[in-house]
């Protein structure tokens, strides 16, 4: 759908720290780095929420709330928001796998003591939605909130609800973010399934070699009209490879997330997207996890509003996309956030600096 | 939110512990019937046994190797697809949106696999695969070979109603000209012990209203709506069986699982999607409440109520179906369309006594209704409200 | 250690009531509302504690709001129910 969105403001959370200077950082200098334990992965930091909520107020919060409440908070402060009114802001919260620590932490205190013991504050914590409802109730919102959950493409699905809304007027701004947290139990049943399988995985999909990331990252939308500080978002659509879809213009850069899953490597459509120097991929710089493509979305917008200097990492196997010179992200007219996902379905969001 | 156009519902499909189809549930509504029982599929160690409303074993459903929760959705959608006369090759791959409330349908729960996982164990990972491939919305997409978005919405107990919703947005907005959508959950004894140990579950038949509810029994099931634009229903051969009229969404950020004392998301919800819809309260013929059955809930709900629809005949279905989680709100907009069809709702099932703490009441017996527009609400955790506004067929 | 100091100490972890010691609540403090500020889910959350730490059990939130007024209540009710061992 083509649709025309502002970004006014970003808050990214990651292995790379928290907030826009750290991505700029870890983009620039390749620094983000994988912890060792429990398996390698991209573990996320949310000390910085103490700046912002008090400490008691974080009580009962898992740390998958507390990556996203952190997200939020940093993208209202990008876009000089933090106390601005609310009363028409809507908040849309893209999650590939919820809460799944939390679930897993429920289903211990049933197994450990009895289901007399469950723990009704674990199981509330879990609901897919407890992050969202926390952000809500601590930044006292009261418009729409939704969470989608739809895997690998989580995150252009809720977008486009979270376009339709401004769109149509049913609120004013929206707060739209995504989060996933690492999960040792998921990892495992994802390495095992994808462990046998030739031809291996792409690199960044599920049980494929970059190492599995966490984190959140958020964004304050608004209609066009006042200017956007990040470019503007032009077209957000999902649907199925086949046919020459997905189209993208040709002289856009494409930012690839392929997050297709093994099986899915030996049946899938070749997909129409271009080749290097015009695709890159950024997973090694924030790990990979469903809603990767969120971070690419900033990515994008960081080189609409300054002109970003992408380094990539060297990973344990050569990178599927180079990752072209500095310049190129931003000559590109557009960018073009691509994820493909399982069963041939694929998610785009375009956006560009020139509005 | 100013009113909008409506968008036509051209089938509906529904099955749950009330029945396999959304007829026989419509029948046992009607005829009083309600079969809570022990849950059959799982045990536990609470001395207990809270009834559940359970889909017998004995139906045949789609989707052989995936979840449950998509088993059932996959049930719905044929029935809706059929019902709206759609032949499938019509809608292989085009543009049809499918936007699908659940709760347990996007969780990987399963604990043969986590304790075994726990206790150092290697568990196979077959269980992860039927997760992967279990997201609901996608399983009706692939199903029918669809080639639009697909939405699952994780928004606890009002999902169902935020999913019509929103499609019916998506179709206003010209995102797609057909979508199915609606809501759908299985029983599962991980929720049975989350809703116990919250003790908001009744030991006894749930009894929404009644001055000595104890809480909600949980239920499963599922319910899809086939919405088209306009133009798209116009070339049907049939006229649409209603309309959505409006939807209001609206979070109260109160409490993680307490509704907001006042109901003021609740309010704000209705007050959107009356808005959106363009009619006044005064066209609504009767609500379709939340009405979980437990203190808190109906507490808000009946004053909420009172305050906005003074006079407006209202019921819970969940009598009849248990709490279904993220169908809920699906299947009981596909009664509330059956209900404006059939110019009657059925009695509020497990109300007796009257609460004198409630200023309002649902309806004991079989009513008689208009048939301009009608009300469905859901509330959730998380503080979530969804409101649908449901216009009756313009025949 | 008395039942009572040990609620305390059980409170302060199970409920993470990070900004204060066992030491700081007074025997007479409301558990809810102003005193400690524990709300809702804190009292399901306390019914459960309740019966994994001492094996009392309280079957509903009528039996939970008449024991759950200070640490001393709730003290008194776990002595007179628990199990002897």
């Amino acid at each position: 759908m083509t649709m025309r969105l502002a970004i006014q403001g970003l808050g990214p959370v990651g292995g790379f720290g928290s907030g826009t200077a750290a991505l700029e950082r870890a983009l620039v200098t390749a620094a983000s780095c994988p912890h060792l334990t429990p398996v390698p992965s991209f573990s996320a930091d949310t000390a910085g929420l103490e700046a912002f909520v008090e400490r008691k107020t974080l009580r009962r919060m898992d740390h998958f709330s507390r990556m996203a409440m952190l997200g939020a908070f940093l993208a209202l402060e990008d876009a000089g928001r933090l106390t601005a009114g609310r009363e028409r802001l809507g908040l849309v919260l893209a999650s590939g796998y919820g809460a799944a620590r939390t679930t897993f932490a429920f289903l211990d205190s049933s197994m450990d003591h009895g289901d007399v013991c469950a723990s009704p504050t674990s199981f509330s914590t879990s609901v897919h939605n407890a992050a969202a409802a926390n952000i809500a109730i601590v930044l006292d919102l009261h418009g729409p909130t939704i969470t989608v959950s739809q895997f690998e493409l989580s995150v252009p699905s809720a977008l486009l609800t979270a376009g339709q809304w401004l769109t149509a007027g049913r609120v004013d701004a929206v707060l739209f973010g995504s989060v996933d947290e690492f999960c040792p139990v998921i990892e495992y049943g994802l390495q095992r399934l994808h462990a046998d399988q030739n031809p291996p995985p792409p690199q960044s999909s599920p049980g494929g070699t970059v190492p599995p990331g966490e984190g959140a990252v958020f964004f304050l939308l608004t209609r066009v009209g006042e200017e956007s500080r990040y470019g503007v978002i032009t077209d957000i659509r999902l649907g199925t490879v086949a046919n020459g879809e997905p189209r993208i213009a040709t002289d856009a850069v494409v930012v690839v997330n392929d997050q297709r899953g093994a099986m899915d490597a030996d049946t899938t459509a070749p997909v129409p997207a271009p080749a290097p120097p015009r695709a890159v991929s950024y997973t090694p710089v924030y790990g990979r996890l469903p809603v990767g493509p969120a971070f690419d979305m900033a990515i994008a917008a960081l080189a609409c509003r300054h002109g970003l200097t992408a380094a990539t990492r060297n990973h344990a196997e050569p990178a599927a996309h180079p990752i072209p010179p500095p310049s190129h992200l931003l000559n590109a007219p557009s960018i073009t956030c691509l994820v493909l996902g399982r069963d041939n379905t694929f998610g785009l969001i375009t956006s560009s600096g020139r509005g | 939110m100013t009113s909008a156009q409506p968008v036509p519902i051209t089938g509906l499909g529904c099955l749950c512990a009330a029945g396999p189809n959304l007829s026989a549930c419509m029948q046992n509504l009607f005829g009083g019937m309600r079969v809570p029982r022990p849950p059959s599929r799982f045990s536990t160690t609470h001395p207990v046994r809270f009834p559940v409303f359970e889909i017998m074993d004995d139906l045949p459903l789609p989707g052989a190797g995936l979840s449950r929760t998509c088993r059932l959705a996959l049930a719905a959608a044929h029935e809706a697809v059929l019902d709206a006369g759609l032949p499938p090759d019509l809608l292989r791959g085009q543009r049809v949106g499918v936007c699908i409330g659940t709760t347990v349908g996007c969780t990987f729960n399963n604990e043969e696999f986590y304790r075994d996982f726990r206790s150092g164990g290697s568990p196979a990972p077959e269980l992860v695969r039927r997760f992967l491939q279990s997201n609901p919305a996608s399983a009706i997409a692939r199903e029918f070979d669809l080639n639009g978005p697909c939405q699952t919405l994780v928004n606890a107990c009002s999902s169902g109603t935020d999913a019509i919703g929103i499609a019916a947005d998506w179709i206003r907005s010209g995102i797609c000209d057909i979508a199915i959508a609606g809501g759908a959950d299985e029983l599962s004894r991980v929720t049975y012990n989350g809703f116990i140990s919250l003790l908001i579950t009744d030991s006894a038949p749930c009894r929404p209203f009644d001055r000595d509810r104890k809480g909600l029994n949980l239920g499963e099931g599922a319910a899809m709506l086939v919405l088209e634009s306009a133009r798209s229903a116009s070339g049907g051969n049939r006229p649409p069986r209603a309309t959505v009229l409006g939807y209001g969404l609206a979070c109260d950020a109160h409490h993680l699982t307490a509704p907001h004392p006042d109901g003021a998301g609740l309010k704000r919800a209705m007050h959107d999607a009356l808005a959106q819809s363009g009619i006044d309260v005064g066209n609504i013929a009767f609500v379709n409440a939340h009405g979980t059955g437990t203190p808190d809930n109906d507490r808000v709900e009946s004053g909420v109520l009172a305050e906005m629809l003074p006079g407006v005949p209202f019921l819970s279905t969940k009598g009849y179906t248990g709490h279904t989680l993220g169908a809920a709100g699906a299947i009981e907009a596909a009664f509330t369309v059956a209900c404006l069809t059939a110019g009657r709702i059925p009695a509020s099932a497990g109300f007796v006594t009257q609460d004198p703490a409630l200023p309002v009441s649902p309806v004991r017996t079989v009513t008689a209704v208009r048939t301009r527009a009608a009300m469905s609400q859901s509330l959730a955790f998380g503080g979530n409200n969804g409101v649908l506004v449901i216009g009756g067929s313009p025949a | 250690m008395t039942t009572k100091e040990q609620l305390k100490q059980i409170l302060v972890s199970d409920l993470n009531l990070e900004d204060m010691t066992p030491e700081q609540i007074p025997d007479d403090s409301p558990l809810f509302g102003q005193g400690l500020g524990l709300d809702s889910l804190d009292a399901v959350e306390l019914v459960v504690i309740v019966q994994r730490h001492f094996g009392v059990e309280i079957k509903d939130m009528q039996e939970a709001r008449s024991a759950f007024q200070t640490v001393e209540t709730l003290a008194t009710l776990i002595d007179e129910r628990r199990p002897t061992t």
